[in-house]
This record gives C-alpha cells, structure tokens and sequence, in this order.
C-alpha cells in the first residue's frame, strides 16, 4: 500500500472519529418537582357522615366514600323540608319551601302532593372585577369550564361562605337525580333564576300536554310553552303512571343548553306502601335511602351520568358580561357541527375526583342496582372491569327475562338509559371475585381529559375489603399522586414520571430526595474522555507516519 | 460607630399605619368581591358539633319563614366606637329584573344602586322583591365582632318583601350590597352604601362606575349597543 494512501487513510479515521463524537450528544432529562398536590380526600370531609344513622326517623345508609352526601340533606329530601325541624333544615343549606310533601292521598303511608322547586344556577361564570371565574367547581385538577345546572330551590349564598369564590355544595353538577313515586301528584316550579331563559321538558315521564289550567306542559318552546324569562316561575304538573329511569332537561336552545349541564334524571319509583322516597340525590351516585321496591331487590343503588364537554361551549360564559353578547354567542356564533369532546365526565367529576365521589361500593353476594345514563352527545360504550352486568330496563321500560342482556360493554345513545344488575356472584361470569375493578368509557376519548389519559369518565367497583381509610381505594398501581396537579393535566409532567427511574421516556423527570444529576454527568464525561484519547492516539499515529515517510524519500 | 435616628417622618408615618390597620380590622374585609379563591380558608362558624354546616347560620341573629330570612339583624347593639345613634333612616329598596332597563345589557336590577348614611346611623332596610325568584340585599364589611362574617343579610322569596335593621359604626366608609346568587351581581344586582365621606367607589357598579375587566363590543360604530353606555346612566 502507497504511503500517500496510509497517510490519507489515517486523515479520513481522525475526521471520522471527530465526528462521530458529535453524535453522542443528545440532551439531558432535566429536573422539575410536581406542583400543588391535592389530597386524595380533602379533610374538610365528615367522617360522621359517612356513618349508617337515622335522622328524624330516615334511615340513612352508610356511604364510605371520601366525599358522602350530607345525611341531613338525606332526610329533609326524603321527609320533606315542611316536615323536618329547624335543626335539621339548618344543617342544610335548603329552605322551608325547597320539597313541600303534603297528603297522602291513596292511605298507603306516604305523601303523594310533592311540590318541588327548582332554580337555574351557573358555575365558573365571568366576573367584571375579577381575572378568574367565580361560584367555582372543578371537574378536575384545575379544570373549570363554564356549566348551567338545575338546583333545588334553597336559601343564602351561592359561594360557601364570604372568605371564598367556590360554589356551596348543593350547586354542582349533574343536575341531581330526582324521585318521586307512581301515582303522586307531582308539581315542579322552576324559579328561573339564571340571566337566559329556560324551560323544563320532562323526557320519558307521563305526563299530559297541558296542564290542569290549560297552559303548556312539555317545555317546549315551538309547541307548548313560552319562555320562562330570568325572573319568572313556571309550574309544569305531572301524575306519571308509569315507573322507570326517565330525565329532564331544558329545552329552550336544547342543543347548548342541555350540553351545558341542564340535563338530569327524573325515576319513577314503583308504588308500594310506606315508601318516602328520597326526592333529590344531588351529585348522584349513591343512594343512601333507597325505594322499598329497589331496597327488597337490590343492596344498594347508584345513579350513575355521563356527559361529554366541548370546551369552547363552556368557555363562552366567561369571555364576556354583557348578556346580549353571551346571547349572540351562544345562539349564533357557535356552531355545534363543529364541535369536538375535550372533556368527559361522570355525575360531575372526571378522574381522579371520580375517586372521591363515584366509587360504587360493594361485599361478595351483594346485588347492586346502577341506574346508567348517556346525558351527553357522544356514544357511550360502558365496560366493567371483573363483572359482567345484566340489563334489566332500557329507557326505563322493564324488559322481560328472555330480553335481559348480560355482557362486558354496554352501548348508550345520547338520553338513552339502561338500568343494570351488578351482583358480585364469584362464578367468572357474574364476577371475577373481589378488588378494585375500573369501569369506564370503552370509547377512548371517555378516558381522556383534554386528551391526556387517565382522565376522563374513569371510575371503580371497589370492594369493601379493598377500601382504606377516608374511601380510598387500596391502588396497588402507579403512585397516582401526579393525577392530583393541575400541571398533569396541562400536559407539563410525562405520563409515566413516578414509574420512570431510568429516565427513559421523559424530557423531564420528578425530582426526589435521592440525589440523581450528579452520577449522569460522570458518565457522559468517561466517554467523552474516551473518545478525546482515541483522537489523540489517532493524530499521534499520522504525525509518526507522516515523519516516516519525508524521511524515507531521502534514503537513495 | 453610627446611630440609628429615626426621624419624626419615620414615627409619623408608622403611626398612620398602624392606625389605618386598626381602621380595616375593625371594618373587616375592604371589598369582599376582591377576595380570590382561598377554599383552603374554611370559614366555620359552627359553635357546636362539626356535623353543622357552617356559614355564619348560628340561629342567632336569624329569622326565618317562608317569606324569606334576615340575618344578623342589629336593633340596639351600639358598635364600641359609636357613642349614641346618629339618625335614624329607613329605605326601601326595590328589586327585579324591571329595574334592569336602564343599563343594557344587565338583567336583575335595584331601583337605586347607591345609599347614603350618616357615621353611626340605625338603618332600615324594607327590601322589596318584585320578581317571582329570591333576591338578596346583602351588605360587606362590617365589623365582625358585631356581624358574624362582617355580613348583613336580607333574603326575600319572590314577590315577598323582608325588612331588617342594622347599626353602622363610626368610620367613614363605603360598604358593598349587593345580591349573592350565581350572576345577579354581575348581571346588575351590585350597589354600594356610602357612610358619611365614604372611601374608594366598588367598580361595576350599573350607572355609576367602570367594571376592570369591561367587555369589549364589536362594529362600535354601526349598532344601538354602541351608545347604550352614554345614552343611559343616570
């Protein structure tokens, strides 16, 4: 081989090998620490509330949930607010006209004159003279978008107290639940107290046309009913014969303001003697007084909705004041064809608060009653982890034994209902046996909030022997603490970060006590080094040989 | 070696401060819509057990009906730096989405947004509901040894009307009425009661003063909305 092609050779390897050093150079994972961290429970949640008790002679089931319904709450809306005392009412945050249960008309035990009344409340609103929106509520960690919600008719403030902006409680969303039983004579007032007008139609419920004084019954605002301005009240009557899982929404705009949360179950509880029905269940979920047709059949009973946000819908309300431009933008500027899900909730909460509030809670052998409904726009394909559910009413209407359905995903078009036996039968098929099974959207957006996952509708069947202190699930998975910051679901923190000690899949890492940085750069640094020695010894090898070959063209 | 002097700018102007801090405790929270969300504060007023809600409803200084209630009405209870009851004055006060025509683009409204009373005045409000929903006319900022949460509350159901009294104390200030259900501050149910000199005027008030945040309208120049703001405050 030519001396001059050695020399070249040994060029080329030098440049080569700067090079390739260049190469092994991609960034860093840098640090970060995680944000405010919410409790799991926060403590302002009552453990005597959680107890089983009776109150003025309600029974109140135990709900070990982090976050349970007020059992006073329980037992004026089962008894009524006329029939409770002062004491309990002040436990509550309803007023004295808020459920009027009057005479018993068939003597079989319980009133059957329920007059209810509604308002029309909005959450995360605009506010002149602050830069946040005010009446709060969370769906999630940081998330608040604009909701209107149906509320029963109640007393004080709509901020929990002076020192804060966050909603009272009785103001959330779903719209609550409501019950009454075959054969009442029912009156609802809706005291429109929001700034648009609204209607109520109550979907799936018997009811006639009109009512007794001839005025317009459906809440339609094409056929049967003029608007009820802010303002005014409107009382729609109905004696609705038939039992079921039915629903009311307004239906002026239907298609934004049903989206906006003006949307909720209406039951029909079978007719039996003694039976005091618990007329509101605000935030749905359990039922802590059941109906004594459910109670003979079924442990416990869940009211469980579902409903997809569009973001741009719910942030309408807290661009402007002005009424007439909210209105401009409601009903003609925005187009709902090209509407898009962002967010995905289940009775008012998205994951992890899901956790806090919709746990349904069961023992080995227990039949549960779940009470479903698809209040959104979106198809729902309901899955249950470790069980199998049977169908036992669609829409409300019994099915016969040979139409029950049983399976592992269940569909639901929008306002479509389904009313499914959950019995924890250890077999395989009924249930798996016991743990903590997730039940959620099978449609994959259901499980995002804003597109990150876990998020969304998800929820779980946790047995009682699986749950800890102050309702938590006893998770054996990922640290879920990142669920609980505002930053995870602004996309800040990589999905995987507490599971990630190798760093392989984050371009930021959560910061720990362990001491990290130092030990990567040692690394890095030992190959650097490495390479730098074996560029030396390369440019040493070309200078020797160069020196070779002058001195060799002198030799004769 | 240096001494520290202080100088008698330096003892007046720490003794102003110290003296307007003792003004603001005494009259409680300034302008209560200015607080931000601080639910980590848990205002609980309960006295006996936790199972009570807490929100300032002890029983006392509340009544009741089906009408509606009062809280935290004072007849007689002199605050401590009022030596005896200035005047007396005894207003009615309307509200309802009637009252909301003169200020376009509000719904709710009061027939009057602004009062005005002497230092130590015993106050009568005849609060007068002219819709079919509840309103409140609920004033911030008294003191809170006196009022419970420095608040006085009326709340009428609809078409009823409540009446209530409450004494005010020695300072010259300008407290916030308003009614707190969801919107119907911001939809115009805002207004502000001024004692004696009163201090800085709330903003957003209908007909009155400018909101900070304002909204911002399109085409100023070719429709009605253009001139609403001109054309009709009082």
């Amino acid at each position: 081989m030519s001396k001059s092609r050695l020399f070249c050779f040994f060029i080329l390897l030098l440049c080569l090998s700067n090079t390739s050093s260049a190469l092994f150079q991609p960034p860093t994972t840098t640090e970060t620490y995680l944000g405010k961290v919410e409790d799991f429970c926060p403590k302002k949640h009552i453990n005597s509330w959680r107890q089983q008790q009776q109150i003025e002679g309600v029974d109140i089931a135990a709900s070990p949930v982090c976050s349970p319904d007020n059992p006073y709450n329980i037992a004026a809306f089962v008894k009524g607010t006329n029939n409770v005392s002062m004491a309990t009412l002040m436990n509550t945050h309803l007023a004295p006209d808020t459920l009027i249960k009057g005479k018993d008309l068939d003597g079989d035990g319980d009133p059957d004159e329920i007059h209810i009344r509604l308002e029309v409340l909005e959450l995360n609103g605009f506010s002149p003279d602050l830069a946040d929106p005010v009446t709060t509520y969370n769906i999630a960690p940081g998330i608040q978008p604009g909701f209107w919600t149906f509320v029963p008719k109640h007393r004080g403030m709509s901020n929990k107290s002076a020192e804060t902006l966050v909603a009272n409680p009785l103001i959330r969303l779903p719209s609550p639940a409501i019950r009454v039983e075959q054969g009442d004579k029912v009156f609802i007032t809706l005291e429109n107290s929001h700034y648009f007008p609204h209607t109520i139609h109550l979907h799936g419920v018997d009811h006639s046309f009109q009512t007794t004084k001839g005025e317009g019954n459906d809440g339609v605002p094409q056929t049967s009913n003029k608007l009820i301005m802010p303002g005014k009240q409107f009382t729609y009557e109905i004696t609705p014969r038939q039992p079921g899982t039915m629903v009311y929404h307004c239906h002026v705009q239907a298609h934004t303001h049903i989206m906006m949360g003006l949307i909720g179950m209406f039951i029909v509880e079978e007719n039996r003697a003694n039976n005091w029905v618990q007329t509101f269940n605000v935030g749905n979920g359990f039922v802590r007084h059941s109906s004594k047709a459910v109670a003979k059949k079924y442990d416990r009973e869940y009211d469980l909705q579902y409903q997809d946000i569009d973001r741009e819908l719910h942030n309408i309300i807290q661009t402007a004041n002005d009424s007439r431009l909210l209105a401009k933008a409601f009903n003609r500027d925005y187009n709902i064809t090209e509407r898009t899900p962002d967010y995905f909730i289940l009775n008012g909460r998205s994951f992890p608060f899901t956790l806090r509030e919709s746990l349904i809670i069961v023992k080995p052998e227990e039949k549960i009653k779940l009470r479903v409904f698809n209040a959104g726009d979106q198809l729902l394909a309901l899955h249950t982890h470790g069980f199998k559910p049977t169908s036992t009413h669609l829409d409300g209407v019994e099915l016969k034994p040979s139409a029950r359905i049983q399976r592992d995903v269940f569909t639901l078009g929008p306002a479509q209902r389904v009313d499914l036996e959950l019995y924890a039968h250890n077999d395989g098929l009924h249930n798996m046996g016991a743990g903590i099974w997730t039940f959620h959207d099978h449609n994959e957006l259901g499980v995002t909030t804003d597109g990150i996952y876990p998020g969304g509708h998800i929820s779980s069947i946790v047995f009682e022997s699986f749950l800890g202190e102050n309702g938590m699930p006893k998770l054996q998975g990922v640290d879920p603490t990142p669920f609980f910051t505002a930053e995870f679901y602004k996309k800040q923190y990589p999905v995987w970060t507490l599971s990630d000690d190798k760093k392989h899949y984050g371009d930021v890492f959560i910061a720990t006590d362990e001491s990290l940085p130092a030990e990567d750069s040692e690394t890095t640094d030992e190959t650097q080094m490495l390479i730098l020695l074996a560029q030396i010894i390369v440019l040493i090898g070309t200078v020797i040989l160069v020196k070779r070959n002058t001195g060799n063209s002198h030799e004769a | 070696m240096k001494h520290n002097k202080i100088s008698t700018g330096t003892l007046v102007a720490l003794g102003l401060s110290i003296q307007s801090l003792y003004a603001v405790a005494e009259t409680g929270t300034d302008n209560i819509t200015e607080v931000k969300d601080h639910s980590h504060i848990s205002h609980n007023h309960s006295h006996a057990a936790k199972d009570k809600i807490a929100e300032g409803m002890c029983g006392s200084g509340m009544r009741m009906d089906l009408d509606g209630m009062v809280m935290h009405e004072n007849i007689d209870n002199l605050p401590k730096d009022c030596k005896q009851i200035s005047e007396e004055i005894s207003i009615q006060v309307k509200a309802g989405v009637k009252y909301s025509e003169p200020y376009p683009g509000t719904v709710f409204g009061l027939d009057s947004h602004s009062w005005h009373a002497k230092p130590c005045a015993r106050i009568t409000i005849e609060f007068k509901n002219e819709d079919e929903i509840r309103h409140q006319w609920m004033l911030h900022g008294l003191p809170r040894y006196l009022y419970p949460g420095g608040m006085f509350h009326i709340e009428a159901n609809g078409l009823t009307t409540k009446t209530g009294t409450f004494i005010v104390p020695s300072s010259h200030y300008t407290y916030l009425v308003h009614c707190d259900i969801a919107q119907h501050m911001e939809k115009g149910m805002k207004a502000q009661f001024v004692i004696g000199k009163g201090r800085k005027d709330l903003s957003s008030i209908p007909g009155l003063t400018e909101a900070k945040f304002a909204d911002s309208y399109p085409n100023k120049s070719s429709t009605a909305i253009s001139t609403f703001r001109s054309e009709n405050i009082e």
